[in-house]
């Protein structure tokens, strides 16, 4: 378990700093911005990248997409969060490209402690957008891996979604690209950034008060 | 769809489809009453299109709506305000069909007519094809009768003899002001990009819900719960026993109302009730250092949403530090956008801070709303020998107070803002106004 899960569960070392909102959102900073900026560009550029990862790193790459879009479809949250960094985000851009989230709403943005938020409000059952709860079923597809600039511990992820899902006696599907940012951390791979592209994200929605 | 209720078009079938204490189901679902809203409702009184903000540079254009009536709105070269519907002065075909943008003039794709930012027809492919009776005609794109913009605020009508927009807005004027005095002033407010949803239900169950100080504990419970577990309490706890509140609710003229949370919300800090946003710490760091402990408060209170639930009839709701605007689609269908704002006088960390902030209830909060909107209409649609939708709540408990400048006041879980409009929507209905658009070259 990382230090930030543990902070929200109570079970902080004696002496450390106590903060009204655990965990607190010490890293969304400026600088934090502007490298989502930078990543969100770089994960949108239309180039071919030659430069192929490691067998080992695909694969392990790829089977932690599999399982953060499994335990989403199998409503897993607590695991699900287990996949991510404690200095994570989770990003839903409100256009097409995805502009600088300073300076244009968003349709979701997420630190850690919000979507424990958003986790723990539809955990209470009484979430009434997800009452009866819709059942998903997300499909990835065109996976590309490339390393970060400089570092040997962190990698970017492009792939496209199908996301089909039941609420209610109907079907729908929602499509587009996820972007991410995995990186090596003692407790393994984690997932620091999750930028979902709708297609149609610029257009009104419908009830996507499940994880996309 | 009802087997109860045969709509004739007399006048006076209104005043038993709207009584005093209770609407008929038909108001949400026919369509035919549907299709007399866009008239009477719609393009018979001002409705709200967007704000100067999303228009700031010359030649910017953006598509709006005057109910299901389209129009693309521009700034031209004098950087005046064009409201132009979107059609073909040919055959018809839509003339702008991007959202957003900028351009110096609009060519039709079918046949290549040409339109400045004005409406005024310009090039014609093959023009000596014509005679002078076409020449003669008004072949402009169409202006609605009557446009209005209030402190930034692009106002539309197409009845020429509707009231002026001062005298729409009557005593609600003085709220937008102090919703707009939240936001440093007009003139810095800087609408940022906007969260759309699309809700399966009538346009009014959204205005309904948008005055309704009653059903927070219940449709909002999952995050009252998860805010009390997670944090001891916070923002919106105050509904638990509403009526026993400061709020109050105002009935104001001409259909729009106010839920004034500001009593609570601002009672100690709306800062400290809010709950935490993404970047919460580092931006307080951030403001104590840059404008002192003192200032800070004023600062932080500034990010956080003025406290209001102001709506402005038919189709303009100010919550929050958002302009929402309801777009009906079908009777049974409505867009939701929620524009969201920045300050102009604000720093990156002050705006960031403040669009995290508005992301917040969205997610968190209106999707359970909007199922439950969808869920009345499905429960209205289905059942239709169940007639009637009550809004009698405090209807007969002698609780309004009639106050100055014609504000009444009642407790917060009143229904009195569904009545208050309701007798605006029945004074429409009943009407014949006259819709009109003209062709012709604008004088100016």
């Amino acid at each position: 378990m990382t230090l930030a899960k543990q902070a929200a569960q109570g079970s902080t070392d004696a002496g450390a700093t106590v903060y009204k909102y655990d965990p607190p959102s010490l890293y969304v900073t400026d600088a934090f911005y502007d490298w989502l900026v930078d990543v969100s560009l770089d994960l949108d550029a239309s180039k071919f990248r030659g430069e192929v990862v490691s067998a080992d790193i695909q694969g392990e790459i790829e089977q932690l997409l599999a399982a953060e879009a499994r335990l989403l479809d199998q409503k897993a949250f607590s695991t699900w969060l287990d996949l991510y960094h404690d200095e994570c985000a989770y990003w839903i851009p409100s256009e097409w490209p995805a502009p600088d989230p300073r300076k244009t709403v968003t349709l979701e943005f997420h630190d850690l402690r919000r979507l424990l938020d958003r986790a723990a409000r539809l955990e209470t059952g009484l979430a009434y957008s997800q009452y009866p709860a819709s059942r998903t079923s997300r499909v990835l597809s065109g996976v590309e891996i490339w390393a970060s600039e400089g570092r040997s511990d962190e990698w970017r992820v492009r792939c496209n979604f199908a996301l089909s899902e039941f609420r209610n006696g109907f079907n729908r599907v929602l499509a587009g690209w996820n972007g991410f940012v995995i990186r090596r951390t003692d407790d393994g791979l984690r997932v620091v950034l999750k930028q979902i592209n709708l297609i149609d994200c610029d257009r009104p929605q419908g009830n996507n008060s499940f994880f996309l | 769809m009802s087997t109860v209720t045969n709509l004739t078009r007399e006048d006076s079938e209104f005043d038993r489809l709207v009584q005093d204490d209770r609407v008929h189901r038909s108001v949400y679902v026919e369509p035919e009453i549907f299709a007399r809203e866009m008239d009477n409702i719609f393009a018979g009184t001002w409705v709200y299109l967007l704000h100067e903000s999303e228009l700031p540079n010359v030649g910017d254009y953006r598509q709006a709506w005057i109910g299901t009536r389209e129009v693309f709105v521009t700034r031209g070269e004098d950087r005046e305000i064009n409201v132009l519907s979107n059609r073909c002065s040919h055959r018809g075909a839509v003339i702008c069909r991007e959202f957003r943008g900028n351009a110096t003039s609009f060519t039709c794709p079918y046949h290549g007519w040409r339109y400045d930012a004005r409406g005024t027809l310009f090039g014609i492919p093959g023009k000596n094809a014509y005679g002078p009776t076409f020449k003669s005609r008004g072949m402009n794109l169409a202006r609605p009768a009557q446009v209005a913009i209030y402190k930034g605020l692009v106002f539309a009508t197409l009845n020429p003899n509707a009231v002026t927009i001062v005298e729409h807005l009557g005593n609600a004027a003085s709220f937008i002001d102090q919703w707009l005095d939240h936001q440093g002033g007009w003139e810095n407010l800087v609408v940022s990009g906007a969260q759309r949803f699309k809700v399966n239900c009538n346009w009014k169950m959204v205005y309904d819900n948008a005055g309704d100080g009653y059903h927070v504990p219940f449709s909002h419970q999952s995050l009252l719960v998860m805010t009390k577990e997670r944090y001891g309490g916070g923002d919106m706890t105050y509904f638990a026993d509403a009526d026993r509140s400061n709020m109050p609710l105002h009935a104001l003229d001409n259909g729009h109302s106010i839920v004034d949370q500001r009593p609570e919300m601002y009672a100690t800090s709306a800062w400290d009730q809010q709950r935490p946003q993404p970047g919460r710490e580092p931006f307080e760091a951030h403001v104590t250092q840059t404008v002192g402990a003192n200032e800070a408060k004023a600062v932080l209170e500034s990010a956080v949403g003025a406290g209001m639930n102001l709506c402005i009839f038919p189709n303009l709701l100010f919550i929050g530090n958002q302009i929402q605007v309801l777009q009906p689609v079908r009777v049974d269908q409505t867009y939701v956008l929620f524009n969201a704002t920045r300050r102009r006088d604000g720093d990156e960390q002050l705006n960031a801070i403040r669009l995290r902030t508005q992301e917040d209830f969205p997610i968190l909060g209106e999707m359970d709303d909007a199922d439950n909107f969808e869920e009345c209409q499905r429960g209205l649609t289905f059942n239709p020998e169940d007639e009637w939708v009550d809004i009698s709540r405090h209807f007969e408990t002698d609780k309004d107070i009639d106050g100055e400048d014609g504000i009444v006041t009642a407790p917060v879980t009143s229904e009195l803002h569904m009545r208050n409009y309701y007798a605006q929507w029945k004074r429409l209905m009943k009407a014949h106004p006259i819709l009109r658009v003209s062709k012709e070259k604008e004088a100016r």
